[in-house]
């Protein structure tokens, strides 16, 4: 009995340091949350008026053709993939990486991975990888968005890749975070209605065109950019929740293994009165 | 005099919002300055000084590099990849960027993509050092 109390007393300490650490990581992860969080709500409004903006230009006006805009067969689709740098985040890298191959499947696709995990699982996959260069998503700045955004527009307008695709984790609620594969260019507005067509009173400097097109690749990497922030403020949500549930089941545990501890304790000191009283009755 | 409202956005956030008398700034086509009651107008952003003006007579001053100005309805939004006051400048970090971008620049053999990246942060370095020097008037 009091070999099985030792090793109950051994489990329950691993258990323990165990769950130090899962605690250790949520309050790391909550504390990250939360200025990815501030980052987050920083770069909403940009994003959005952005993209209303470049919205209003082509739904008013479709006198203009920009290669931005012409919907070629896509025989070549490029997805830009943000996923974690580290495991330990639940189902946040797998969820994602699950979307994208559904997402793509049957189809002829190239990568741009953006994190560690996205990198090791398209490498393994052996798909058609552009650049490993930016593999690690913790670090990515505005200025690295930008050159993303400059390799992959000179990508599309060389006809090299036919479609670019965004997949990232949006971030819902401090509890929700939901896997995303947005379509971002060929940029997709609806044009006006024929016959409903009317002259937008915008005045466009030097012209609608050249604006739109100066403007497409700030609006790549600003999607992007906000994709990144989107990404990491889930990461750390899903990295939270699931070192939160660790914890919790780690104090289960221990508090099972108290129980079966104490039983065999009690059982132990049982067995040594028994067997005094039975040694006084056997000397009487 | 007649304000407008104005809101300059970032990535990293909100850089202004408020009212102003006028914005002057870098577009793709040269300089431009607008004062209230503009008509609407949308266009991309260069690289250079953007210079706002308070209702109470004050001037701001800051680097303004790419991205979008728009006035839609008499507001006005600019939305600039980089966005600095003047006063938030690093002068030193903008001098060591274009000592190190002319550096680059100094070199023969580069190839186009180099030479771009070095002329563009020479661009940057020396907008920024612009900015900084003219504090004082």
């Amino acid at each position: 009995m009091a070999g099985s109390m030792k090793e109950i007393k051994l489990r329950i300490r691993s258990v323990e340091s165990t769950m130090q650490i899962t605690k250790a990581m949520e309050l790391v992860a909550s504390s990250k949350l939360r200025r990815a969080k501030e980052r987050v709500e920083g770069s909403r409004p940009y994003f959005e008026t952005l993209y209303q903006t470049l919205y209003d230009i082509v739904s008013t006006d479709s006198a203009f053709d920009s290669p931005y805009l012409e919907k070629r067969e896509s025989k070549c689709r490029l997805y830009i993939v943000i996923a974690g740098d580290r495991g330990l985040a639940g189902g946040y890298n797998s969820n994602i990486l699950k979307a994208v191959e559904a997402d793509a499947a049957g189809s002829d696709y190239c990568v741009l991975p953006i994190g560690k995990k996205a990198v090791e699982f398209f490498e393994r996959r052996k798909a058609n990888v552009l650049t490993t260069a930016f593999a690690e998503a913790g670090d990515l700045s505005v200025s690295d968005c930008f050159e993303i955004s400059r390799l992959v527009c000179q990508k599309f307008l060389a006809g090299e890749i036919d479609e670019i695709r965004l997949g990232f984790t949006q971030f819902v609620s401090m509890l929700t975070q939901t896997a995303t594969v947005l379509p971002v260019l060929p940029f997709d507005a609806a044009p006006p209605a024929p016959g409903h067509e009317r002259e937008s009173l915008m005045l466009y400097e030097p012209d609608s065109k050249s604006v739109f097109e100066a403007i497409i690749p700030e609006y790549l990497a600003g999607v992007v950019y906000g994709a990144l922030c989107e990404s990491v403020a889930s990461e750390q949500g899903a990295r939270r929740m699931a070192m939160d549930a660790a914890t919790k089941n780690a104090g289960e545990i221990i508090d099972h293994l108290n129980l079966y501890y104490n039983r065999a304790r009690q059982a132990a000191i049982t067995q040594e009165i028994t067997e005094i009283v039975a040694g006084a009755n056997a000397e009487s | 005099m007649a304000t407008f409202p104005l809101k300059i956005m970032t990535p990293d956030g909100v850089a202004f919002d408020g009212e102003v008398v006028s914005l002057s700034c870098r577009t793709i086509n040269g300089q431009i300055q607008l004062l209230a009651k503009h008509i609407d107008l949308c266009t991309a952003l260069g690289m250079g000084e953007a210079r706002i003006k308070l209702e109470d007579g004050t001037t701001r001053r800051a680097a303004c590099m790419g991205g979008m100005l728009s006035v839609l309805k008499g507001e006005c939004h600019l939305l600039a990849t980089t966005f600095e006051w003047a006063d938030a400048i690093d002068a030193e970090r903008a001098a060591r960027s274009k000592a190190r971008a002319e550096e680059i620049l100094a070199q023969k053999n580069l190839d186009k993509r180099d030479l771009e990246l070095a002329e563009a942060r020479l661009k940057r370095a020396l907008v920024r050092s612009s900015v900084v020097a003219r504090k004082d008037i």
